[in-house]
């Protein structure tokens, strides 16, 4: 079979396909010449091994994701079904705004439920007749440690405000809004607090 | 235009003299003077700062002198006024500051940071790239959007030229220690598992340090091999990341670590994967110098007044991504 590479991204190489009759597609993680071999092959299985199981996992609590429909580690490949809607990054300005919140929403579930993404960005967030799907679980955790999550949410806002510089106010409230209407007033205010504490122990932090 | 840079902001004292016609600008001196700390430690701010004042005057008249200009010929003057080492960053604003008040010379204060990013634009043509700045202050992922520099990835902790020094001063070598470490790198090829932390688009350096302390004491070449494949690893990834998330078709790398070759070859297969352009800094103005400074301060008088002397601060603290650029 021709396969025909959709996309390029940054980890893996994604391929259109069809499996029992449904769209899907084939995620493979090709081995990178510039990392050594032992710790390529390494990064390669453990992410795929990760995504496909937490990927499939989250839908018990509600986050809608990718159907999981074969696996290869060795390979490094995951055939699951195709999302064929548009990534949040994509669309417009009012949308992303308006989107955030529901963003908030859900990674606020996966946190109640002892799952950090690892790789929060508009681009991972995908719009597809009215649900947001959530893909890319590659660098998720099973974690319940206050400060994974306050990373989780600390990498978003760093996209929202390099990405989205122009609309990052608006949106950064409403995730936060849709966040704390999930995971309850005093566990936001425990992570919200870890984040400014990660951010001031960056370069340059105004502090002295 | 003729301006007159001043680098202080670590372990770096010096002044270059460039020139300025219309949009490009070349640089007629660039005269440096590097304090060296003793094997095994680091910069200390003092001794670092009586360094710069001893050196100053030779730095100064030797950078006029190639350029073959005087001071009253200067249009501008300009100093590094932040981010950097306090004592140090003081030396190089008060010789500014000399020139400025005594000779009537407008003066500028320059964010180091920027410095490296535009100095690196002037000399490789990149025209929108993303920048890696990887040196011993910074390690940051940057693109340009609506009048400032954004960051899109940064470390989380030490940066990577702290990652270095530090690893490399724990082995006896003296900072900055990333020559050193890339010489006995180049032994072996024996690689020993060590932590991998990508978060996101950042990196975090520190649990990655203390676990190749202590591999070390085993054997130091599998040691430093093994911190350069894990470390450069992570901060091409989050490259890669980065150029895949802005769909940039442009990186620049810029800063003291630029100097690298295993981390430049490693980034170049980045773009090569991406069909992106690669443009890396000359090796000879990778680290801190007079002209990063210069070139800015140039820049910057294209759109904004001079500074009046009491506002010609230094700061250690001085986020690039604050700066709002409009040249």
């Amino acid at each position: 079979m021709q396969l025909k590479i959709l996309k390029r991204g940054a980890e893996a190489d994604i391929c259109l396909a069809t499996w029992n009759g449904n769209k899907a597609i084939i995620k493979t993680r090709k081995p990178k010449s510039y990392r050594n071999p032992l710790l390529d092959l390494k990064i390669r299985k453990q992410r795929t091994l990760k995504e496909s199981q937490i990927m499939s996992e989250v839908k018990s609590f509600g986050i809608p994701s990718p159907v999981v429909y074969c696996v290869n580690v060795k390979k490094a490949e995951i055939i699951m079904q195709e999302i064929p809607g548009t990534p949040i990054h994509d669309l417009q300005e009012s949308q992303i705004i308006l989107l955030s919140k529901i963003m908030g929403r859900l990674v606020g579930i996966m946190h109640k439920n002892g799952i950090m993404h690892g790789d929060l960005t508009t681009s991972n967030f995908i719009l597809f007749n009215n649900t947001v799907y959530t893909i890319d679980f590659g660098l998720s955790h099973k974690t319940l440690k206050p400060e994974d999550h306050a990373v989780d949410l600390r990498l978003i806002k760093e996209i929202l405000n390099s990405a989205h510089a122009q609309i990052m106010n608006p949106c950064w409230q409403n995730f936060l809004s849709g966040y704390k209407s999930v995971v309850g007033t005093s566990q936001f205010a425990r992570i919200t607090n870890i984040v400014s504490q990660i951010e001031s122990r960056g370069r340059y932090a105004t502090v002295v | 235009m003729l301006g007159l840079g001043i680098e202080s902001t670590a372990h770096t004292f010096s002044c270059a003299v460039l020139e300025k016609t219309r949009k490009t600008g070349k640089i007629l001196s660039d005269v440096r003077k590097i304090y060296r700390p003793s094997e095994g430690e680091g910069i200390h701010p003092r001794e670092a700062s009586r360094h710069h004042i001893e050196h100053s005057s030779a730095v100064l008249s030797e950078s006029l002198s190639e350029a073959g200009v005087t001071i009253r010929d200067l249009d501008i003057v300009s100093y590094a006024a932040g981010p950097g080492l306090g004592p140090c960053l003081r030396v190089g604003a008060v010789v500014a500051r000399a020139i400025s008040s005594y000779y009537s010379i407008p003066i500028y204060p320059v964010n180091h940071a920027i410095g490296h990013i535009e100095l690196g634009k002037l000399l490789t043509g990149a025209q929108n790239p993303l920048v890696l700045l990887v040196s011993g202050g910074h390690t940051m992922i940057l693109a340009f959007l609506n009048k400032q520099w954004r960051v899109f990835g940064e470390t989380l902790d030490i940066t990577l030229g702290q990652l270095l020094d530090q690893f490399g001063r724990s082995i006896g070598f003296a900072s900055p220690c990333g020559k050193n470490i890339e010489e006995l790198a180049n032994t072996t090829t024996n690689y020993v598992t060590l932590p991998y932390s990508v978060k996101g688009n950042d990196v975090s350096f520190s649990g990655l340090l203390s676990a190749t302390k202590s591999i070390a004491s085993t054997n130091k070449p599998d040691a430093c091999f093994s911190l350069q494949e894990t470390a450069f690893a992570m901060i091409s990834e989050a490259v890669e990341r980065a150029l895949s998330f802005t769909r940039k078709k442009e990186l620049m790398v810029v800063g003291g670590v630029a100097a690298n070759k295993r981390l430049s070859q490693m980034l170049q297969d980045v773009c090569k994967r991406h069909k992106a352009k690669f443009f890396i800094v000359p090796l000879k103005y990778a680290g801190d110098c007079g002209s990063q400074i210069c070139w800015t301060g140039l820049l910057e008088s294209q759109t904004k007044k001079s500074a009046s002397l009491e506002q010609t601060f230094v700061t250690q603290s001085w986020r690039l991504d604050s700066v709002v650029i409009d040249y």
